[in-house]
C-alpha cells in the first residue's frame, strides 16, 4: 500500500511538473499571426512602409520581436502599444495619442461635415421657389417624352 | 557636344519662353498690341522647338552611353538595353524635369493652334499663364537640376567636378573608366509598368494646365462666357484620361515590382497625384453645369485653380523631400522655388476670382429648381469630390506637418486612417453615379426618378443574388457592390434604352444603332462607358479589398500549402541565377493546383543588382491571373532561402485583373466623349437615311 502511495505521488509530482512545464513553454505562434500585427505597424525607420513588407534587417529583427512578444503572451493590442510607447506615434497608421488622435480623425470629420453641410446649404439657399411640377412622364418604355430639355436632347440623339 | 548642344538649346528656350510670356501679355494689354501677340505665340512654339531638341540632345547621350554626362552615368550602364536607357530619361530628377518642360511646352503649343482663331481674346493670357510655367520649369532646370553636367577632373587635385563647360585648368576622365563605374537605372523602375506610367502621369499633370491658363485667361480678359471652358473641355478630359490611366499603372507596377501583395498603399506620393484626379473629375462635371445652365460659375474657375494647384503642389511635394516613399525623388534644392511658384501661381488666380466675383461678373444666370434636379446632383457630387480631396490631403500632408510644426511630432497616417474616413465618401460618389443620369435638367420629382431607376435597381438586386448564391455573406459586401452595381446597370440600361428607341425609329440593327447614338452625343454615352469602367475598377477594388487571403509558409521542397481551395507546393529552388543585365535571381519554383489539377508553373523570384546603390534588391511575384482572382506568391526576401527550405508569402486578390479592366472600359469611353461630335454626326449623316418624324415620340427614349 505504502509502495502504492509511493508510485501515485511521484506519478502527480510528475504530472504536476509537466503541466508547470507546460505553462512555461511558449505557444507556438505562426508567422500570419505576427503578420496581423506587424501589418498594423509601420516601419519607424522607412517612410509609409508597413512593417509586415519591410525587407530592411531591422524591420526583420522587429517582426521577430513581435513574435517573441507574442510568445510571451501579450496580445495584439499591447504589442502595438509597446511600439508606441518605444518608437512615438508614427509608427501606427492612426496615432493613439488623444491630443493627435483628435487632431487627425476630429478635424477631417469636422471639415468633410461642414464641406457637406455648406454644399447642401448652398443648394437651398440658390434655390428656386417651389413652383407646380410639369406633367412630364418618365421614360418608362412606350411613353412619348414630354417638353423637358433632358429628353428633347435625348430624342435628337435618337433620331439622327 | 551633346551636353553643351543640349544646355544652350535649354538656355535659349529659357529665354524665349520668358518673351513670350511678356510680349504676350502687354500686347494683350495694349490697345493695338496685336503684333506683340503674334510674337508672343511664335516665341511659345519656338520655345517648344528649343526644349524638344534639347530633349533630343538628352535622348541622344542616354542611347549612346555617353557616360561623360553626370546625369547618363546616375541612370544607365553597359547592361542596360536601349529600352530601360530611354525611359531613364524620367529614371531621376534632372531628366524628368526636361521631359515635363518638354510636355508641358507641347501641350502649350497644340493648345495655341487649336483656340488661335475660335477663342483669340483668351490665348494672350493663356500663353502668358503657360509660357511662365514653362519658363519655371525649364529654369529649374537650366539653373538647379541641370541634367546636361558633364563630369572633370581638376587639374593638379584631381578632385571631382561637375559642370557643363569645362572648369579651367579641368580635364575630363577616362571613358572607360566611367563607363565601368556607372551606376544603372534604379531597380525598382526596371519594369514595362514604368515605361509608361511616368509619361502617363506627366501627361495628366501637364495637361491641367490648358484649363487653368484659359481659365485665367478668361479672368484676366474679363470675357467670363463659357470660352474657357469650350477651348479647353477636350484637353481636360484628355489630360484626365491620362492621369487616370497612369495611376492605374502605377498601381499595377506597385502589384507586380514593390511585393507587398497590393496596388495602393495610400502612399502621400500615390496621394499627391490621385488629389489632382479628384479635383479634375470634379471639374469634369461641374462645367457641364456652367455650359447647360450658366450656373456654378466661381466654383468652376476655384475647381480649376484647385486641380492644378495640386498639381503644382504635388510635384514640389514628391521632388522637395517633403515626404518621403518609395516614390519620391532625392532631397534637392529645388524645393523652395517650386514651393514659392506654387504658392505664387495659386494666390494670384484666386485674387482673380475674388476681383471678378467682386465686381459682380460671376453672376449664375439660373437658379436650381430641386434637390433632385441632374444639376443639383452633380454640386453634390462635387462637394463629395471636394471632402474626399480634403481627406486625402489631410491624412497625407496636413495633418503630418501640422503635427510636427505644432507638436514636434512625426505620426503616419497610413491605410488605417484611410480606410476609416473614405469609404463612406467613395459610397456617395457611387450613388451619384448611379442617380444622376437619370435626373433631368430642371424639376426632377423623386417619383419619376425611382420609375426611371426601378429597372436598374431590378438588375442590380439579381446581380447581388448572383454573387449571394456564389457564396457572398458579408453585409458590408452586399452594401458596396450595391452602390457600385447600380450606377454600372444605370449606365448600361440608359445606353440600351437609347439604342432600343433609335432601333426602332430608324430599323437599324443594333450595332449601326449603336454607332449612330454614340456619333450624335459622344459626350453623353462616352460618360455612361466612363461610368462603367469605374463599376468595373469598384468591383475589382471591393473584391481585393474585403476578400483577400494571405498567409506565410516555409516549406521544404515536396511539401505543400493551401489557401482559398487553391494548393502550392513548392518543388524547388534556382540559386544565384545570372541574368543578361548583370543581376542575380534566387527563383524558386513553384506549382499552383486545384482540385489536384494542376493549373500553373510559378516562378517567384529574387533579384539582386549588384551594381546598383540604394535599393538594389528586388521581390518579383510569381502569380497565376484569372477573372476570378490572383494566386500571387511572394518569395520572402527577410527569411534565409537555400536548397531545403524557402518561406512564401501567398495571396489570394480575388477580382483584382476587373481593375485593370475597369481601366481599358475607362479610356474607350474617355475617347468616345472626347470625340469631336461634329465629325462623327456628319458621317452618321452621311451613313444613315433619315428617319420620319415623330417616329421617336411614339417609341419614348
Amino acid at each position: 500500500m505504502a509502495r502504492l502511495l509511493k508510485l501515485v505521488l511521484i506519478a502527480a509530482l510528475c504530472l504536476t511538473a509537466t503541466l508547470a512545464l507546460a505553462q512555461d513553454t511558449p505557444a507556438e505562434v505562426t508567422a500570419d499571426q505576427v503578420n496581423a500585427v506587424a501589418e498594423k505597424l509601420y516601419c519607424p525607420v522607412c517612410e509609409n512602409i508597413p512593417l509586415d513588407t519591410c525587407g530592411t534587417a531591422a524591420c526583420a529583427d522587429w517582426r521577430n520581436e513581435i513574435k517573441l512578444q507574442l510568445e510571451a503572451g501579450m496580445t495584439p493590442d499591447e504589442v502595438i502599444t509597446d511600439f508606441v510607447r518605444r518608437f512615438g506615434d508614427r509608427v501606427v497608421g492612426i496615432p493613439q495619442d488623444p491630443a493627435l488622435n483628435a487632431l487627425t480623425m476630429v478635424t477631417v470629420v469636422a471639415v468633410i461635415g461642414a464641406a457637406l453641410l455648406g454644399g447642401v446649404y448652398f443648394l437651398l439657399r440658390n434655390r428656386r421657389p417651389r413652383q407646380p411640377e410639369p406633367a412630364i412622364p418618365a421614360p418608362a418604355e412606350g411613353a412619348a417624352p414630354a417638353s423637358n430639355a433632358y429628353y428633347d436632347l435625348l430624342r435628337q440623339d435618337v433620331e439622327g | 557636344m551633346i551636353a553643351e548642344t543640349g544646355f544652350f538649346l535649354l538656355l535659349f528656350s529659357f529665354a524665349a519662353a520668358v518673351y513670350s510670356a511678356l510680349a504676350s501679355l502687354v500686347g494683350a494689354r495694349r490697345a493695338h498690341g496685336e503684333k506683340l501677340i503674334v510674337s508672343g505665340r511664335n516665341a511659345a512654339y519656338l520655345t517648344t522647338a528649343l526644349v524638344t531638341a534639347s530633349l533630343g540632345m538628352l535622348l541622344a547621350g542616354l542611347l549612346r552611353q555617353d557616360y561623360q554626362i553626370a546625369y547618363v552615368w546616375s541612370v544607365t550602364n553597359p547592361d542596360m538595353n536601349a529600352f530601360y536607357r530611354l525611359t531613364a530619361l524620367w529614371g531621376s530628377q534632372a531628366g524628368s524635369l526636361l521631359f515635363w518642360s518638354f510636355l508641358m511646352s507641347l501641350f502649350a503649343a497644340i493648345s495655341i493652334a487649336f483656340a488661335w482663331r475660335r477663342f483669340h481674346a483668351l490665348v494672350p493670357y493663356a500663353i502668358t499663364v503657360m509660357m511662365v510655367t514653362v519658363a519655371f520649369f525649364v529654369g529649374l532646370s537650366v539653373f538647379l537640376e541641370n541634367p546636361f553636367e558633364r563630369w572633370w577632373l581638376a587639374g593638379g587635385t584631381g578632385d571631382v567636378m561637375r559642370s557643363v563647360l569645362m572648369p579651367a585648368g579641368a580635364f575630363a576622365p577616362d571613358s572607360l573608366n566611367l563607363q565601368g563605374s556607372a551606376q544603372g537605372l534604379n531597380p525598382m523602375l526596371r519594369h514595362w509598368a514604368m515605361a509608361i506610367h511616368p509619361p502617363l502621369l506627366y501627361l495628366g499633370f501637364v495637361g491641367f494646365i490648358i484649363p487653368f491658363a484659359y481659365a485665367v485667361g478668361a479672368l484676366a480678359s474679363g470675357n467670363l462666357s463659357t470660352d474657357w471652358i469650350k477651348a479647353t473641355r477636350r484637353f481636360t478630359l484628355v489630360a484626365w484620361m491620362f492621369l487616370s490611366l497612369g495611376l492605374l499603372l502605377g498601381g499595377r507596377w506597385a502589384y507586380d515590382v514593390l511585393g507587398w501583395g497590393g496596388y495602393w498603399g495610400w502612399d502621400p506620393v500615390e496621394n499627391a497625384a490621385f488629389l489632382p484626379w479628384l479635383a479634375g473629375t470634379a471639374l469634369l462635371h461641374s462645367t457641364t453645369i456652367q455650359e447647360k445652365r450658366g450656373m456654378l460659375k466661381t466654383w468652376n474657375l476655384s475647381l480649376v485653380v484647385l486641380t492644378f494647384s495640386a498639381v503644382i503642389f504635388g510635384t514640389f511635394a514628391t521632388r522637395s523631400g517633403l515626404v518621403e516613399s518609395v516614390h519620391s525623388f532625392a532631397r534637392s534644392e529645388i524645393g523652395f522655388p517650386m514651393f514659392v511658384f506654387w504658392f505664387g501661381l495659386t494666390l494670384v488666380a484666386v485674387l482673380l476670382i475674388i476681383w471678378r466675383r467682386g465686381r459682380g461678373e460671376l453672376r449664375a444666370e439660373h437658379e436650381f429648381q430641386g434637390l433632385l434636379s441632374r444639376e443639383s446632383l452633380f454640386v453634390l457630387n462635387n462637394v463629395v469630390f471636394v471632402a474626399l480631396f480634403i481627406a486625402v490631403f489631410w491624412g497625407s500632408f496636413g495633418a503630418p506637418i501640422l503635427s510636427e510644426l505644432v507638436m514636434n511630432t512625426n505620426i503616419t497616417l497610413g491605410a488605417d486612417y484611410f480606410m476609416r474616413v473614405t469609404p463612406p465618401l467613395f459610397a456617395a460618389l457611387y450613388i451619384l453615379m448611379g442617380v444622376a443620369p437619370l435626373s433631368g435638367w430642371g424639376v426632377t420629382s423623386l417619383r419619376r426618378l425611382g420609375r426611371a431607376a426601378l429597372i436598374p435597381l431590378v438588375l442590380t438586386l439579381a446581380s447581388l443574388g448572383l454573387f449571394a448564391l456564389a457564396g457572398m455573406s458579408t453585409a458590408l459586401s452586399y452594401v458596396a457592390y450595391f452602390v457600385v452595381l447600380l450606377a454600372g446597370w444605370v449606365a448600361i440600361v440608359e445606353t440600351a434604352r437609347g439604342i432600343a428607341a433609335r432601333r426602332r425609329a430608324h430599323k437599324e440593327n443594333v450595332v449601326t444603332s449603336a454607332w449612330q447614338l454614340f456619333g450624335r452625343n459622344p459626350r453623353r454615352y462616352g460618360g455612361y462607358m466612363i461610368h462603367l469602367g469605374m463599376t468595373v475598377i469598384g468591383i475589382g477594388v471591393i473584391g481585393s479589398t474585403l476578400f483577400q487571403v494571405e498567409t506565410q509558409r516555409t516549406l521544404q521542397p515536396g511539401q505543400t500549402l493551401e489557401l482559398g481551395g487553391y494548393t502550392m507546393r513548392y518543388d524547388g529552388l534556382l540559386a544565384n541565377q545570372v541574368a543578361e543585365d548583370g543581376r542575380l535571381m534566387d527563383i524558386a519554383q513553384v506549382a499552383v493546383l486545384r482540385d489536384g489539377r494542376e493549373l500553373a508553373n510559378l516562378r517567384p523570384r529574387r533579384d539582386f543588382y549588384p551594381q546598383s546603390e540604394g535599393t538594389n534588391s528586388m521581390t518579383i511575384a510569381g502569380s497565376h491571373s484569372t477573372l476570378e482572382n490572383d494566386f500571387y506568391v511572394l518569395l520572402v526576401n527577410w527569411e534565409p532561402i537555400n536548397a531545403n527550405q524557402a518561406t512564401f508569402k501567398v495571396y489570394i486578390n480575388p477580382l483584382i485583373n476587373w481593375i485593370w479592366t475597369g481601366g481599358l472600359i475607362l479610356i474607350a469611353g474617355t475617347f468616345l466623349a472626347a470625340y469631336p461630335k461634329d465629325v462623327v454626326s456628319e458621317r452618321a449623316r452621311q451613313s444613315v437615311a433619315l428617319a420620319k418624324p415623330g417616329q421617336l415620340a411614339r417609341k419614348g427614349a
